[in-house]
């Protein structure tokens, strides 16, 4: 009895690696909440949902990162463009294996590339960080400028996407309601593996390494490969909205590897907030139904944007999650008991 | 050859000016300034907007003032408050600065390009070494090692200079020394933010002035600053200098690559010494 509570960070029990039956049934109203809005919304909401879901995976990977390892990046704007051009090289009569399996490839690979990226750079930490992921994410969209032959360079490369993958016609996902419910569904699934991976001893060991590294060594743990995982993790997630981009928009720019969408991608993980999982993708939907507002406002929606940014940032850092949260405990009247999950 | 060398040169010291004084404010508030290029750019724009009016030297005097009270308010208004918050909270927050500023330089010169000629007496040409070469790129050298020149001295012997190295080095022994930090903060901001002004200003007639011009430079005097070693002038120019000829050689040589190689440098710095050439550790 006691072996097993002794051992509980080396092996936890499969049930307790699931989250809530109450948090899962949230995620099976999201989606269902998404097949309403598909089919009944406006195109013009159906089209801004749908764009904020895909960018969604790209804040959730910044966010990701700021929660499990405290680590801004200011280059995650690569592994999302580079799943879009995956994507589209996948489709391409070119490609030497066939699209359907290409495209399953692609986040794995993206994320195998950031684990071995994640190795070499494992020391490095806070400002450099940023500045190291910001070359990174620079070179990669040099790069895409420079080599025409394989980018299409500033053009970019329109995308055939074949009539059929996986045996489903897939005209439905190049309208915003067949797009909003299919990457609604694989968001709330990355979500779920993401809250697994949280209670595995990977995840455990991560955040024990971002509090402090040099305590977990001493206890005996390799810190190197936890926090590659979760590097890795955190750019397959953008590069699986890389590839749902491509599939929607049919069409890839290095617009999408700016270092400017970079630093959106950064403001909607922060005005979401790292306390919980899921705020970053309330960062992102808020982002772009702010931006929709004002845009039609008023044409200063950059020095809006700015400010919020700054408010947020200095007086109310756990953004949404942190005030969803709060607003929750006074609710039900209960007392935080500590990093709410 | 050799005027690829004097390009490289000429690019160097201008990136060294500039990252100058994104080294000076890391020094003292340990924060890397997102708006920098932004600053650069308004001090492009408002240099501008005084030049055409008013000629060439009135915009050098009016983008080094207007920046220096720009940077002395963003210190008093943001930074010292910021002061004891964890240094990323202030560099997300200096990335706000900058769309704000991003807005304001939009809004107040719109979207297009401006050219700005040089000055009359900068405008030919010189023979080197039987090339010719633009009067005016000598002048960017001269001005940028005149402003160089002119911070080293008095960081090294002026009486403010050593009060800011201390107040840089540790703030509260300063203070306990009898250093008035408090004053120390807004006269660094805002002396670094007029040093990104006026290299905006003397930029301007060798590159153009556009509203995207300040976000493809802050990245490169990122590059700088972090290859020499955030904090250290002495590794910010071996960096500036070194960046500015691989630019100058590498279009002529590897037009392919020439543009990724400051990143590739950057990130090779980063992995096999982290701290940069000149940093120390920590």
């Amino acid at each position: 009895m006691s072996a097993m509570t002794e051992h509980t960070l080396a092996a936890p029990a499969v049930t307790r690696l699931l989250p809530k039956p109450g948090t899962l049934l949230v995620g099976l109203v999201v989606i269902g909440v998404a097949v309403v809005a598909a089919s009944s919304a406006p195109r013009v909401l159906a089209s801004l949902l749908t764009q904020s879901v895909i960018v969604a995976f790209l804040a959730l990977g910044v966010g990701l990162l700021i929660r499990i390892s405290g680590l801004v990046s200011f280059g995650h704007a690569a592994p999302f463009g580079l799943g879009a051009y995956g994507a589209a090289w996948a489709l391409s009569p070119a490609a030497p294996i066939a699209p359907e399996i290409g495209l399953l490839l692609i986040a794995p690979a993206i994320g195998a590339a950031f684990f071995l990226i994640g190795l070499v750079v494992s020391r490095i930490e806070g400002i450099a960080f940023g500045m190291l992921t910001l070359a990174l994410g620079q070179s990669v969209h040099v790069a895409a400028n420079k080599f025409r032959t394989l980018s299409g360079g500033s053009d970019g490369l329109i995308v055939d996407v074949p009539r059929r993958l996986w045996g489903f016609r897939t005209e439905a996902l190049q309208t915003a309601s067949g797009m909003l419910i299919v990457a609604v569904a694989a968001l709330m699934a990355v979500l779920l593996a993401l809250a697994v991976f949280e209670r595995t001893r990977a995840g455990r060991l991560a955040v024990a390494i971002r509090e402090n590294e040099e305590r977990v060594r001493f206890l005996g743990y390799r810190t190197r490969a936890p926090k590659a995982v979760v590097l890795a993790l955190s750019a397959a997630i953008p590069a699986l909205g890389g590839v749902l981009f491509t599939l929607y928009q049919g069409f890839v720019s290095p617009e999408i590897l700016t270092w400017g969408f970079s630093g959106q991608a950064l403001i909607m993980a922060i005005l979401g907030g790292s306390v919980a999982l899921w705020g970053p993708i309330a960062g992102a939907l808020a982002f772009f139904v702010l931006r929709e507002e004002l845009g039609g406002l008023t044409s200063h929606w950059l020095a809006i944007l700015g400010t919020t940014l700054i408010v947020v940032t200095v007086t109310w850092p756990t953004g949404l999650a942190g005030a969803f949260g709060a607003l929750g405990r006074r609710l039900t009247g209960t007392v935080a008991k500590g990093d709410p999950a | 050859m050799l005027i690829n060398a004097l390009n490289g040169l000429v690019y160097g010291s201008l990136l060294f000016v500039l990252s100058a004084g994104l080294v000076l404010v890391y020094g003292l508030r340990r924060v890397v300034n997102f708006a920098h290029g932004a600053l650069y750019m308004l001090g492009a724009y408002i240099g501008w907007s005084v030049a055409t009016l008013y000629g060439f030297a009135a915009g050098v005097v009016a983008a080094g003032v207007a920046l220096a009270a720009v940077g002395v308010v963003l210190d008093l208004v943001l930074f010292r408050r910021l002061a004891g918050r964890q240094p990323l909270i202030t560099v997300i927050v200096t990335f706000g600065v900058l769309l704000i500023l991003e807005d304001v330089v939009r809004s107040v010169w719109g979207t297009g390009n401006r050219a700005l000629d040089p000055p009359a007496a900068l405008d030919g040409v010189v023979e080197i070494f039987g090339a010719p070469f633009p009067v005016y790129r000598l002048f960017i050298v001269a001005a940028s090692a005149a402003m160089a020149g002119g911070l080293a001295a008095w960081l090294r012997w002026g009486r403010t200079g050593l009060f800011v190295r201390a107040a840089s080095h540790d703030a509260s022994v300063a203070a306990m020394c009898g250093v008035r930090t408090a004053a120390i903060g807004p006269m660094v901001v805002g002396l670094g933010a007029a040093f990104a002004g006026l290299s905006g200003i003397v930029a301007a007639p060798f590159l153009s002035i556009h509203p995207s011009m300040g976000s493809e430079i802050l990245v490169l005097s990122f590059v700088v600053s972090v290859i020499g070693g955030l904090g250290s002038f002495a590794g910010a120019f071996v960096a500036a200098m070194l960046l500015g000829q691989v630019q100058s050689f590498g279009t002529v040589l590897l037009p392919e690559l020439a543009a990724l190689l400051p990143f590739l440098l950057m990130a090779g710095v980063l992995i096999f010494r982290p701290q940069g050439i000149a940093g120390t550790k920590g």
